[in-house]
């Protein structure tokens, strides 16, 4: 059976713990615990008939105190940057992260996720202004994995790029 | 020592409760005792539990191992460390691990380290790091939204305060806020203007002292100040200005509706209503009437006790006094003044001319009547008409006006049909109208329906005060008129003759005199020589021929002229358009005392 890496890249307490539990376990926790290290889940998709598992690499938040190992995503088939829309200084995040994985892995297919959607009224995220990050990216989608909304099709749409790409 | 032995004291590996590979040929083999995680609670049995299968399984141990692999191939000393990873499929159980590679006499080995959610030391230290980040910045945001609020109510309330300084700065209200202690917290645009002050100099200043009226004025705010708010009313203070005329303000006090310890003082400038008030006093126009002697000034309160009462008015004076000016000064003065004047000569028409003129006429009612004519009364309905010359009125038209008036209903000719009319009448004659009912040519019960009341316009002769004043204004008028701008006085020695002349044409004379000399005029002051030929030739008849009349008048101008200028002959003579040896004389044959 096929497998493929995909990385989860983003600034701290954007959601990508939160995001992976959503797809993995369809479960959501209001409390905040910071991911140490990488958490590495698995996820089996069926796309056009074909099962593909996906191995999802929730890499600790990026920051002045963690900075990601670009080693981490060697292999990796694909990316999700998660942006958190009531937080605009997670764009920067994202851009640089997007640049490292550029270095590391070429251009594989990546979305971008605007998570936090159900924060509508702390909103600060327009995806007009991303620019470069959203024109090269497959899927540019506000999400949230508290409600769950967009998740699941934003997997399945890198997915689907990935199996495209190979 | 074997490979095994170096690494055979299993009391220190104990210590790491990790687990141990060693690399063999191709893959690895577990070295020393099984660490006390080990086997997870997922494998059935020890004996089951082949640690070397967590190598192929675990995504991340397959990542660690090529990573150690290039290390191992490298010359580097010391340890490689993976750093931490979890991945709970394998191990069943939701834990954080690290994988470290080292090289022990070229062997390369893999120990595993497990980490018990409490085990990892930099796990509560970036837990709390990140959370106060979090925290930091909801305050800020709330800081920010608190400030952007703030930030907006206030323009929102600036606004309003605009806008109200606006609207009263527009009614030329100007505005001081006074707060509980006397101190001055605000004056307005327009209040800086007319205090001409700046807002820097007033504001912090006390009520009492910061502002540049008297010291007697202070008290009396202050005293306002003791009284409720509705029984203040507005007090007046004239304040002289540097380069300015001197300011008439009226200042009320009220209350901050909010504080009522707090004052608004709203200063209104009120010097042009004074200035009106003043003017009235020494008023030399009235409507379009011009003059300020005693004798005029006697008719603008006769026209203005007349204006409003709705009775027809005879208007009695020599031609060119000014007749039509009163009976215009009439109509504007009373309340049908939005309502049409109409004047109409009754000198030198036929009776049925004057007649359809005044009354109308059907069509065919005389030869030359080819359609229906609205008559002066219809025309005037509502507003006031003016008969002029009404001596010369014939007697048939004299009849059919009484009626009119009588019945206040008009017939046109021709017709039967009455149509009534709301005309005041106003007639207007320079005969004695007496001595025309005495030779029968006017009916006396229209004399006595006409007058009752009565002005009597003064000749110019009789008012020859008014000259210097009238041929000004004339001048101004005329200059503009014809073009010539640059004439802007009268040669005293041409006021002179002006003063003197008879003025048998009264003011329309005058006038006409003031433009004829406007167009001959080359300077900018007009001459005798630039006056009509009617100056020259009659030398200077006042004086040679004086008449009582004229004498008394004279007399009178003179006493004036020096009572206005507080007895100082030389601008008495000016004043009078006449030179200083021509007073003197003046003086002596009038029999003016010198010292007066
Ligand atoms: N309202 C809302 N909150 C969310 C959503 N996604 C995540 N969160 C909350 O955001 C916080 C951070 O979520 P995590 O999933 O731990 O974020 P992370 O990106 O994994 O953070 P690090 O591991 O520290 O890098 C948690 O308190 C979540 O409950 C979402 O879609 N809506
Ligand atoms: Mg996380």
């Amino acid at each position: 059976m096929k497998q493929k890496k995909i990385c989860l890249l983003g600034g701290f307490a954007v959601g990508k713990t939160s995001l992976v539990r959503r797809l993995v376990s369809g479960l959501f926790s209001e409390k905040y615990l910071t991911t140490i290290g990488v958490k590495i889940d698995q996820k089996m998709v069926t796309i056009h008939d074909h099962s593909l598992l996906l191995v999802l690499w929730d890499l600790y938040g990026d920051d002045d105190y963690q900075k990601v190992r670009a080693s981490y995503l060697q292999g990796s088939s694909g990316y999700i940057l998660v942006i958190d829309g009531t937080r605009p200084e997670t764009i920067d995040v994202a851009i640089r992260l997007h640049q490292t994985a550029r270095q590391v892995v070429g251009t594989v297919p990546y979305v971008l996720l605007l998570n936090k959607h159900d924060l509508a009224e702390d909103w600060k995220v327009d995806p007009a202004t991303l620019g470069e990050l959203s024109r090269q990216a497959c899927l540019v989608a506000k999400v949230s994995a508290k409600t769950g909304d967009g998740v699941e099709s934003a997997f399945s749409a890198l997915a689907e790029a990935m199996l495209n790409g190979s | 020592m074997t490979a095994s032995d170096s690494f055979s004291d299993s009391a220190i590996l104990q210590v790491f409760d990790a687990l141990i590979f060693q690399q063999s040929g191709e893959g690895f083999v577990c070295r020393g005792e099984l660490p006390s995680w080990c086997p997870p609670p997922g494998a059935r049995s020890l004996t089951e539990f082949h640690p070397e299968v967590l190598l192929t399984q675990s995504f991340f141990l397959q990542h660690v191992i090529q990573e150690a692999q290039s290390w191992w191939a490298s010359d580097q000393s010391g340890v490689w460390k993976s750093g931490l990873w979890s991945e709970p499929d394998v191990f069943g159980e939701e834990a954080v691990f690290e994988a470290i590679a080292v090289r022990e006499k070229d062997i390369p080995y893999l120990i595993i380290q497990r980490f018990g959610p409490d085990m990892v030391p930099v796990q509560p230290l970036l837990q709390k790091a990140r959370e106060e980040q979090l925290s930091h910045r909801q305050s800020l945001q709330q800081h920010e939204q608190r400030e952007a609020q703030l930030g907006s109510q206030l323009a929102r309330s600036e606004q309003e305060r605009d806008d109200v300084m606006a609207v009263l700065d527009r009614l030329g209200l100007g505005t001081i806020l006074v707060d509980a202690t006397d101190r001055i917290t605000f004056i307005s645009r327009t209040a800086q203007d007319l205090l001409q002050r700046e807002a820097s100099d007033i504001i912090g200043h006390s009520l009492q002292t910061g502002l540049p009226w008297p010291k007697e004025f202070s008290a009396l705010l202050h005293a306002q100040e003791e009284l409720p708010d509705d029984c203040r009313g507005p007090a007046s203070v004239v304040l002289d200005r540097k380069g300015a005329p001197s300011l008439s303000l009226d200042i009320e006090m009220r209350d901050d509706p909010r504080d009522p310890l707090r004052k608004i003082l709203f200063l209104k400038d009120v010097t042009e209503v004074h200035e009106l008030r003043r003017q009235l006093v020494g008023q030399t126009h009235f409507f379009r009437l011009i003059g300020k002697s005693p004798a005029m000034r006697a008719i603008y309160e006769q026209i203005q006790d007349v204006a409003m009462v709705d009775a027809p008015v005879l208007i009695q004076g020599e031609t060119g006094t000014g007749k039509e000016l009163v009976a215009r000064a009439l109509h504007e003065g009373s309340p049908r003044k939005d309502r049409p004047f109409v004047a109409v000569n009754c000198a030198g028409l036929t009776d049925s001319l004057l007649g359809s003129q005044l009354f109308g006429h059907k069509r065919g009612a005389f030869t030359g009547a080819i359609q229906d004519h609205e008559g002066f009364f219809e025309a005037a309905d509502g507003g006031t008409l003016l008969l002029d010359e009404i001596g010369d009125m014939p007697l048939p038209i004299q009849t059919t006006l009484l009626r009119v008036l009588q019945e206040g209903e008009i017939i046109r000719l021709g017709e039967s049909r009455p149509r009534s009319v709301n005309v005041r009448v106003l007639a207007a004659t320079h005969q004695d109208l007496q001595a025309l009912v005495q030779a029968g040519r006017f009916r006396s019960d229209l004399l006595y329906r006409i007058r009752v009341a009565r002005l009597r316009l003064p000749a110019l002769r009789e008012r020859r005060e008014d000259i210097p004043l009238l041929s000004m204004a004339f001048l101004e008028q005329g200059r503009a008129a014809i073009g010539k701008l640059g004439i802007h006085d009268i040669a005293p020695t041409a006021m002179q003759q002006l003063l003197r002349y008879p003025w048998p044409g009264n003011v329309r004379e005058l006038k006409a005199a003031v433009e004829f000399a406007l167009i001959h005029c080359r300077g900018t002051n007009i001459q005798p020589s630039d006056l009509p030929p009617e100056f020259e030739e009659s030398g200077h008849p006042v004086l040679s021929h004086p008449s009582p009349v004229a004498a008394r008048d004279e007399r009178q101008a003179i006493m004036e002229a020096l009572q206005q200028v507080n007895g100082r002959r030389i601008q008495a003579a000016k004043l009078l358009g006449m030179s200083r040896s021509t007073f003197y004389r003046r003086l002596r044959e009038l029999d003016i005392p010198i010292e007066s």
